[in-house]
């Protein structure tokens, strides 16, 4: 699938570049993902590149807790939590299935793209091959997520996605989107 | 939400069990509900001790101690976001950098002249007939606009600071005379209302900094170390004419404050402890007034609006995404 080098500027692939980093804890590279970059990728490519600077906005601001309380109370009795090399930490159901929830309706992509990323992570990296069940707590819903050759290709250009984001020396510039107003970041975005 | 408290009276400040007490000299205990504070701010002479300093810490609120003669004597900050060691690598950058040192003191300079300019736009409408001074300030604007050094802009700064101030010897009623600003120590009661104004927003913009993890000392119009925290001294000049100047000429104009207020000795003019508190009172109501923020599209406090410009500065500093400073909208 993906060669060496990348075709658009002949530099290292940053899918390969994160897989020897990943399989090799001899190769030295600065470049990791996490689920919840992938999350914010799809949010806010913005938002993204704040976080990867630690950029530290407001402690105060109510906002910064979005989505994360579902998240830990939902499910709690069955799942586990998987920290691999310590940098990616999937929840597992008691029937081995990754499972990731969704906080509410506009997070579902957010979600998903997470999921599949664990699921590919751990099929390249640890060479296990893991179904994927995202939930809706509050619907009562599952949904099996699967890698094919199409979700893959997702995750993939998602891996390049980040690292051009984090490599650039300015942030994408803001554009108004639903997820602003519920942004930590909305004040440093907005007060212009 | 962001309260500032006020302490007058003499005695001690002391943390008890999860609250903070105030216990004057004839043994009056108060509460302070500090949840909510920003800061505290002493005006007398307090006692206290490290354990009411790290009480304060884990909350968040700063203290500010404000001395005699020039007022602001200093600030014991919370440690909390206070450190971003990429957000100062990025301040002293830009302040090494000539020509961008230049574009933020200048900027800062234009929306000073601003909001001078507001002021006098508001007396021009009502009674007054300025439109000299009018003109003298958009000639500054206009100039600062060109300047190369900071040096320069700090001198464009002064002179419209300077046609600024001297319309107030036509606003203020009898017996406020002005003369131009005189500090350290103000020599008329007037002067020492500004001097009193002005650190008080220089106190409270050194908290919103402080909450940006901005490092206070590195500054653009101001040279660094002039002064503890010069990058306050920078942002102070955008607030000044709208909180210290409104303050000012709202309490004298409606006859708020009396003789009894002030305290004249030698050479020095300053606020007494009833001066200092109908003062404070009104510059509190002032901070905690609301205005439209058109990108915000909320309604934002004055108070609020420091807080805004540090992040505005911040943004600038690590986006590289422009800074124009606070000009007054409203
Ligand atoms: S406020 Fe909007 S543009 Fe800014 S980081 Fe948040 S989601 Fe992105």
């Amino acid at each position: 699938m993906s060669g060496h080098t990348d075709e658009r500027t002949g530099e290292t692939d940053p899918v390969d570049l994160l897989l020897e980093s990943a399989r090799d804890e001899a190769v030295e590279s600065s470049f990791h993902v996490t689920g919840v970059m992938m999350q914010y990728y799809e949010v806010c490519e913005r938002e993204l590149w704040f976080e990867s600077r630690n950029i530290e906005i407001d402690r105060e601001n109510p906002n910064v807790v979005r989505g994360t309380h579902v998240d830990e109370t939902a499910y709690d009795e069955q799942r586990r939590n998987l920290s691999i090399d310590g940098r990616i930490a999937p929840d597992l159901l008691d029937d081995g299935r990754v499972v990731e929830v969704k906080p509410s309706s506009t997070l579902v992509e957010p979600a998903r793209l997470q999921l599949l990323y664990y699921l590919w992570y751990l099929d390249r990296v640890v060479g296990v091959e893991k179904e994927g069940v995202l939930a809706h707590p509050t619907e009562r819903k599952r949904e099996s997520v699967e890698l094919t050759d199409e979700t893959e290709q997702q995750v993939e250009d998602a891996i390049r996605g980040i690292y051009d984001v984090i490599r650039s020396e300015t942030p994408p510039p803001a554009t108004e989107k639903p997820f602003c107003e519920s942004c930590a970041y909305y004040d440093f975005c907005w007060s212009c | 939400m962001n309260d500032n408290y006020h302490i007058f009276s003499d005695g001690r400040v002391e943390r008890h069990n999860d609250t903070v007490r105030l216990v004057t000299e004839d043994d009056e205990k108060k509460y302070l509900p500090i949840e909510n504070a920003e800061a505290l701010y002493l005006h007398g002479q307090i006692d206290f001790n490290t354990r009411v300093i790290s009480f304060l810490d884990d909350h968040g609120v700063a203290m500010h101690v404000f001395g005699w003669n020039d007022y602001y004597s200093g600030s014991i900050m919370p440690e909390r976001g206070q450190t971003s060691g990429q957000t100062v690598v990025e301040q002293v950058r830009a302040y090494d950098d000539e020509a961008h040192r230049g574009n933020i003191a200048r900027e800062i300079v234009a929306g000073s002249i601003h909001n001078m300019r507001a002021n006098v736009t508001y007396y021009d409408n009502r009674d007054y007939d300025l439109g000299a001074t009018l003109e003298s300030l958009d000639r500054r604007r206009d100039e600062i606009k060109s300047v190369a050094s900071v040096e320069e802009a700090m001198g464009v700064e002064a002179s419209a600071r300077r046609a600024y101030y001297a319309i107030f010897d036509q606003i203020l009623p009898d017996g406020f005379v002005f003369g131009g600003r005189k500090y350290n120590p103000p020599n008329n009661k007037v002067n020492s209302l500004i001097s009193f104004g002005n650190s008080l927003v220089y106190a409270n913009i050194v908290s919103a900094i402080r909450a940006t993890a901005l490092d206070p000392t590195i500054s653009y119009l101001h040279e660094p170390g002039e002064r503890r925290y010069s990058l306050a001294l920078d942002l102070a000049d955008l607030f000044k004419p709208v909180l210290t100047d409104r303050v000012v000429f709202r309490l004298v104009n409606r006859g708020q404050l009396s003789d009894d207020d002030f305290d004249s000795e030698m050479n020095a003019c300053l606020l007494t402890e009833s001066g200092r508190e109908t003062f404070s009172k009104e510059f509190e109501q002032t901070l905690d007034r609301t205005i439209d923020h058109p990108r915000l599209n909320r309604k934002v406090s004055y108070q609020y609006l420091l807080r805004v410009e540090a992040y505005k500065l911040k943004k600038h500093l690590l986006t590289g995404e422009a800074y124009e400073s606070f000009e007054r909208w409203w």
